[in-house]
């Protein structure tokens, strides 16, 4: 064949293929990945059973009219809030925990990253679903919640009309208010915000530990490990600061705890908040930050080991 | 594999940066009225290992509440020495909540030692009396712990100059923490007066107190309620104050 | 036999970009590959050992071996899902290890599952999606491959419910969704039922007639002798034949003469023709169909008034 031959020939074989040229960042093919994810972890049935039981705890507080209003909405707000944490924590750690292995078991990944698709934007697209899914949990669960605290504020002010029937008008306005700042606190909103961004922080890590795992299992069993650890960071973290009087392997298991776990007691605002603490823009801001850079930094290391892993 | 370790290398360098990070925001908590509860082995030996573990969750909250239901039981059964026992703990794990610290010190001052004054099994009165006392200082010792954990809210001061009022019959205490009730953000309007009140009753103070007491009335109609112009005119007529400067005589009726 | 696909001229040049490297659809050169033991570096399992070859645009390349002869591993470094220990791959002279060489390439793998949870309308959404496809073209795109697979009936369920056969057709068509230039198959016919390998290769051929590369893996030989153009045969990691499929099994010193309605008095007369000649009479027989034409006659018979997509 001659020259010219060769070019016609490869000019049909060149004909452009219908998608359009690469680029080196693509935002749809992330959201592609993202809403996949997403329709992956909302089809998973745990998904539904933790839901449930989610909600179920938040309704169950309504059966606890025998204390004072009080003591009541305090026990109301704990539950639901210690529920919200709890699950979303919980979900955070599960469903990221399968993502990654579940992929390269069923070798779709093949599929996936034989595509054009960078190993950095199939991460990515992978938690950015699952950060999706926390953040509407978070808000279903939360719905719920302030609306279960509504119903039952509502309740008490019309039981509290009924018996200050007779009762001079400021001293009534003084009991309808005691009952509202005692239900509806604002401040619980940047509380759970918080507990969201723990959430993410959760599922970045999780998603770094299964990156080294090679079973669910294990990513799941360290992740309870982590939580664990974290929880007690701080205190790791001020006797290494400040103990000096402690044996070389001891501080140097307590630098270990102290550099490689994050402080997750940082995240866990609500508590005081729901007892009635303020808590300062700057404050928020901060903790915000702090838990927005953690799930930064683990999701691209995640990325940075998953860019070489073995196939 | 040499990724990883890579990884995990960077891990513990960005720790090194994290760290004072952490500090600092720690100490923000603290300063703002966060973080108050130490997880150390003094609080698992105080709680229990089940309840360490569960309060070290996050569910601080709910451990809390699940133990102040059982301390309502307890009252209940005027179990007295496991209500002091359950809102020990109940305090170490949430000392931001006024209504455990209030609720210790009212169980302890006031329920608990009107039980031990009628105690029918002690026959002698100053056996009883000495039990009563004892848990006065129960009572006052919660509510000076809780005002520890919350010097920026007003409700625990005026707790305690209620029970240096009402127990200890101490005037002069009682004023005393009305006052620093009152000078608190979102304190009860009556705190300012009930401080005066006080005053008003303690023998050698009397000028202070009327000028206080005065210095109230001269603020307008809302503060002339009528214990106050009483235990005015008391002082008034105790410190032989001249005609012209009296307050003029209770007018017809309301007070408004 | 000539060969009626294009072939461009191999020049063997150490310097690198030439012309011919640069139109083969898939080069591999000096290709390596060691996968460490953990916890004894010095030891390794070498699935590929410097392998060497050249797929030219438009023709079907069988790469065939046993199980473990390094046919998967092979592949995934031409995808660029594995990286090699030495040498290098390149897919339309760009090399693998680069995202964007897989711009023209579609890939079906081994025994693949796909997301259950998906009909499979939405996976090939989207994968189409990944490739960069969108609205109209993607939906046309879509219903196209769901066609030329036989799929259209079955777009709505769950990949979940589908049959191995279905998941195999669904796998090609997301591998063809974006037109690529090249496609690789690993093991395509593996677990399917002759229907449905049938269809498949049909496909492939349908592929062919189009000029788009095809490289699959297989160790089903017999299979494989009927599409390929080309073939290597790895054993332990080294190619240790390749060339024309016609070339490589054809016996030189042997002709076959099929023949239709003769009689036996004529072949009678052409056995003794050879028998006065230098040559030799190896066999004389009835000549056969094969047990999976017969296969698919009789079942078909049975299929008939059913409809043909399950």
């Amino acid at each position: 064949m001659t020259n010219s031959e060769n070019a016609s020939t490869l000019q049909r074989f060149n004909a452009s293929t219908l998608a359009k040229p690469y680029h080196g960042f693509s935002l749809s093919r992330i959201l592609a990945i993202t809403l996949n994810t997403l329709t992956e972890l909302t089809r998973l049935r745990v998904f539904y059973v933790l839901l449930v039981f989610g909600l179920l705890l938040i309704g169950s507080s309504i059966f606890m009219a025998q204390f004072s209003f009080q003591q009541e909405f305090q026990i109301l707000k704990d539950i639901s809030l210690g529920a919200i944490s709890i699950f979303t924590s919980l979900l955070a750690i599960v469903a990221t925990a399968r993502l990654l292995p579940q992929d390269i078991e069923d070798r779709t990944v093949y599929t996936i990253l034989a595509k054009p698709v960078p190993r950095f934007e199939y991460v990515l697209g992978k938690i950015a679903g699952v950060l999706l899914l926390l953040a509407i949990s978070t808000l279903m669960m939360s719905a719920a919640f302030l609306l279960v605290l509504y119903l039952r504020e509502q309740a008490v002010i019309h039981a509290t009309m009924r018996q200050m029937a007779g009762a001079p008008p400021e001293q009534i306005a003084d009991a309808l208010r005691a009952i509202r700042s005692s239900a509806l606190n604002p401040d619980m909103l940047p509380g759970i915000i918080i507990i969201y961004l723990k959430a993410c922080l959760l599922a970045a890590l999780t998603l770094f530990v299964s990156t080294f795992a090679s079973t669910n299992i294990f990513t799941i069993v360290v992740m309870a490990f982590v939580y664990f650890i974290g929880h007690l960071q701080a205190t790791a973290r001020e006797y290494w600061l400040q103990e000096h009087s402690s044996g070389l392997l001891t501080r140097v298991f307590l630098a270990f705890v102290a550099l490689l776990f994050p402080d997750l007691q940082a995240f866990n605002l609500v508590d005081d908040i729901v007892a009635g603490t303020a808590i300062s823009l700057a404050l928020f801001a901060k903790t915000a930050l702090l838990g927005i850079f953690y799930t930064t930094i683990y999701t691209l290391l995640a990325a940075f080991v998953f860019y070489g892993k073995e196939l | 594999m040499i990724r990883g370790l890579v990884a995990l290398a960077i891990l513990v360098a960005l720790g090194g940066i994290k760290l004072p990070i952490e500090r600092n925001l720690a100490a923000m908590h603290r300063h703002e009225h966060f973080r108050g509860v130490e997880f150390n082995l003094d609080l698992r030996e105080k709680i229990g290992q089940l309840g360490f573990i569960a309060a070290l969750s996050g569910f601080r909250a709910i451990v809390a509440d699940a133990l102040f239901i059982q301390a309502h039981t307890a009252w209940e059964r005027t179990e007295w020495g496991r209500i002091l026992l359950l809102f020990g703990h109940i305090t170490t794990l949430q000392p931001r909540v006024l209504l455990f610290w209030d609720m210790a010190a009212w169980h302890m001052a006031w329920n608990a030692s009107v039980a031990a004054m009628n105690d029918q099994t002690q026959p002698r009165l100053a056996l009883r009396v000495k039990a009563q006392r004892e848990y006065f200082a129960l009572g006052k010792d919660f509510l000076e712990r809780g005002i520890k954990n919350n010097p920026d809210r007003p409700q625990l001061y005026e707790a305690l100059a209620r029970l240096y009022k009402e127990k200890y019959k101490d005037h002069g205490r009682a004023s005393e923490f009305f006052a620093k009730a009152a000078a608190l953000p979102g304190a009860a309007t009556y705190d300012r007066r009930f401080s005066a009140y006080e005053l008003s009753y303690c023998e050698g103070r009397e000028r202070e107190a009327y000028e206080n007491l005065r210095s109230l009335y001269d603020e307008g109609e809302q503060e002339r309620l009528p214990t106050l112009i009483t235990r005015l005119k008391f002082l008034e007529d105790k410190l032989k104050i001249p005609q012209d400067q009296r307050i003029p005589d209770r007018a017809a009726g309301s007070v408004k | 036999m000539t060969d009626s696909s294009p072939r461009l001229v191999a020049q063997e040049s150490s310097g690198g970009g030439s012309c011919a490297e640069a139109s083969s659809a898939v080069a591999v050169h000096g290709l390596t590959k060691m996968f460490p033991v953990p916890l004894h570096p010095a030891r390794g399992i070498v699935a590929v050992k410097d392998l060497n070859l050249r797929i030219e645009p438009g023709e079907v390349y069988g790469l065939l071996g046993p199980n473990g002869s390094g046919k998967s591993t092979t592949l995934k470094v031409i995808l660029g899902l594995v990286s090699p220990t030495r040498g290098r791959t390149e897919i339309f002279g760009r090399n693998s290890r680069l995202v964007e060489s897989r711009e023209a390439v579609g890939f079906l793998p081994e025994n693949p599952y796909f997301y259950k949870y998906l009909t499979g309308e939405e996976t090939l959404r989207f994968f189409g999606r990944l490739c960069g496809l969108r609205r109209a073209r993607l939906k046309q795109r879509v219903n196209e491959l769901l066609d030329l697979v036989g799929l259209t009936k079955a777009r709505k369920r769950r990949l979940g419910t589908y049959s191995k056969g279905m998941l195999q057709r669904i796998g090609l068509a997301q591998a063809l969704i974006h037109d690529p230039r090249l496609v690789v198959l690993d093991e395509p016919t593996a677990g399917v039922d002759p229907a449905g390998s049938r269809e498949i290769r049909d496909l492939i051929l349908d592929l062919k007639r189009r000029g788009i590369t095809v490289l699959l893996s297989s160790h089903l030989l017999a299979q494989a002798q009927e599409i390929c153009d080309r073939v290597g045969i790895l054993a332990d990691g080294v190619l240790v034949r390749e060339g024309h499929l016609h070339e490589l099994i054809a016996i030189e010193n042997q002709t076959e003469l099929v023949i239709a309605d003769a009689s036996a008095h004529l072949v009678d007369e052409i056995e003794s023709m050879i028998n006065r000649s230098d040559a030799k009479l190896i066999e004389r027989r009835k000549s056969t169909t094969t047990l999976e034409r017969l296969f698919l006659e009789a079942t078909a018979k049975n299929d008939e008034g059913t409809t043909k997509q399950t």
